[in-house]
């Protein structure tokens, strides 16, 4: 699946891009295009743009409405990176590194991800 | 955290040591709760801390009688054997393990035995961490007695990060958590006391400490976690 538009132009990367600006200073995103080139892959991999990501680990509660981060959905997207570095061919430090990149995606935007699951 | 002190000698704090390479993915996995997943994932050593709400019924007194025999109590403050067994058990120590404030009470006092605990580890230069745990598939896995209550889980290992750790993470004021006398007024630090506090180290410069942010971007890095 290819992105209607270009990457940086999505609301949840424009969150990520300020979480990491505030977290570390710079502009990682630009400082390491690696990060963006991920994520899109990521997203051609899974059929999903980042919103629609994103939109996916949550669930509204049927009695209040209210809603919530979704442990199964989340597990889900877990399951869906851990395809993602098996089909991406790197081990090792690589393969950590591409991880880490779509957790952070994940992490800036609200969602609780961490190595362990993956 | 064995000789902490500890309200009428109950110690009511027990604790089970698992190596985590020795505990299957799927069990460990389960043990996990969202936000303490990653400390658990990365600490080779757990203690899962539990309250042993039998430990008063059980020892009916006799610890007690221990301290009077070693001179820890004493008649000076009115303690005897025969006090112990006719009036301290039956009458208040019994009946108090079936209130329901005990539980809560004895929480505290494992509360207070488990973080000498904590910081017996920092000092001996180790790092550690205090986590919820799933009860249930701990229970099953460690053979927990039913009348145990499960506390919290020390996660154990070697830190990476300095030995200030970023620094004195922020706290609420003092004044608003101490008071004097009464409620409402604020128990006032002395100047004196706090510069004697700092000298020693035993409040740290506040976080975050100029390199904390480049310490853990480092880290991350090293170990793979996200940034």
């Amino acid at each position: 699946m290819e992105l209607e538009r270009p990457i940086e132009q999505y609301q949840s990367v424009a969150t990520w891009a300020k979480g990491l600006q505030e977290q570390w200073g710079g502009d990682p995103l630009a400082e390491e295009p690696e990060r963006l080139e991920t994520l899109a892959a990521f997203c051609r991999f899974d059929g999903r743009d980042p919103e629609e990501l994103l939109a996916f680990c949550f669930l509204r509660r049927k009695e209040t409405g209210v809603r919530f981060a979704s442990i199964k959905r989340r597990e889900a997207v877990a399951e869906q990176i851990r395809a993602f570095r098996t089909t991406s061919g790197r081990s090792g430090t690589e393969a950590r590194r591409l991880v880490s990149h779509l957790l952070s995606f994940f992490i800036h935007n609200g969602i609780q991800m961490h190595t362990g699951m993956i | 955290m064995r000789i902490a002190s500890c309200a009428v000698n109950a110690h009511w704090l027990r604790a089970v040591v698992v190596q985590r390479s020795e505990i299957p993915q799927e069990i460990l996995d389960s043990l996990k709760t969202p936000v303490t997943a990653l400390v658990q994932e990365l600490a080779p050593v757990h203690i899962y801390c539990y309250l042993d709400l039998g430990s008063v019924k059980k020892a009916q007194g006799t610890r007690l009688k221990e301290l009077v025999d070693v001179g820890a109590l004493n008649p000076s403050h009115g303690w005897s054997h025969k006090f112990v067994d006719e009036l301290v058990y039956p009458q208040i120590l019994e009946p108090f393990s079936e209130a329901p404030a005990y539980p809560v009470a004895a929480a505290f006092d494992c509360g207070g035995a488990g973080t000498q605990g904590l910081l017996v580890a920092v000092d001996e230069g180790l790092g550690v961490c205090w986590t919820a745990f799933n009860p249930e598939p701990a229970k099953e896995m460690m053979d927990i007695p039913d009348d145990w209550l499960p506390l919290y889980v020390m996660n154990v290992g070697y830190p990476l990060e300095s030995r200030e750790a970023g620094g004195q993470r922020p706290r609420p004021p003092f004044e608003e958590l101490y008071f004097d006398g009464k409620v409402g007024r604020p128990f006032p630090r002395d100047p004196k006391v706090v510069a004697e506090l700092k000298r020693e180290k035993m409040i740290m410069p506040p976080a975050p400490l100029p390199s904390r942010r480049q310490e853990v971007r480092d880290l991350s890095r090293k170990l793979g976690l996200p940034e």
